[in-house]
């Protein structure tokens, strides 16, 4: 699943373990996220989305095309 | 971060309970292994288990008790372990291991109703020895081979 999470972390000027500390995520998996390699849990993806003060379609985009893992 | 105290608390009353349990299994071990040194069986293999259980639990206090002190060692810890990611790794790790155990075992299962009418070799001494430690050590192999190809891959 594609996302806008590294766009919207720049545009908070925050390194990526920055807003892993504030989710409560390894850096490891920030990386993983920004690079698409991992879908988060509902739970992250809303704690992600408050974070940035979006909606969750904004930060992550579902296509109907993706195969399912 | 009351949850994670929560947390850290749990894992601390976790070692001493290990450690408990390794202290009595461990003096267990000793006390039988002398009053019933006649019998057949080697009891140092209880008092092995035990001394593994007192070295998980002391693992545990050491690991925790100095995350309770340290709140940035406590949230460092807590990160680290409850992180989703690397629980959905372990996870699969754990899956896979199981399956090649199933199988292992399904397998020597086969091999010995074989061997009951002679189509196969029955496993015995030194075969059966390498094929318990194979069933052992391939799903470990498998747990920890998994581990690190995720961590790669996802």
């Amino acid at each position: 699943m594609k996302n806008r999470l590294e766009e919207f972390r720049n545009q908070m000027n925050w390194t990526q373990q920055e807003l892993a500390d504030r989710v409560e995520v390894s850096r490891q998996t920030i990386i993983s996220l920004e690079n698409g390699r991992y879908n988060p849990s509902i739970l992250l993806a809303f704690r992600l989305a408050r974070l940035f003060n979006v909606q969750i379609e904004e930060l992550f985009l579902y296509t109907q095309e993706e195969t399912h893992e | 971060m009351n949850n994670r105290k929560q947390w850290i608390s749990t894992k601390i009353r976790l070692g001493w309970m290990f450690l408990a349990a390794g202290v009595i299994v461990a003096a267990a071990g000793i006390i039988i292994g002398v009053e019933y040194s006649h019998l057949p069986y080697n009891f140092r293999i209880i008092t092995g288990l035990g001394i593994l259980l007192i070295g998980i639990g002391i693992g545990y206090l050491v690991r925790y008790k100095s995350a309770q002190k340290d709140e940035q060692s406590a949230r460092r810890i807590s990160v680290e372990e409850r992180d989703e990611r690397t629980v959905a790794i372990r996870s699969r790790a754990g899956n896979r291991a199981f399956l090649v155990e199933t199988g292992l075992v399904y397998i020597g299962l086969m091999w010995v109703s074989f061997a009951a009418n002679g189509s196969l070799p029955p496993l015995e001494g030194d075969t059966l020895w390498f094929f318990l430690a194979a069933a052992m050590l391939i799903p470990f192999a498998v747990y920890i081979g998994s581990i690190l190809v995720d961590q790669q891959n996802t």
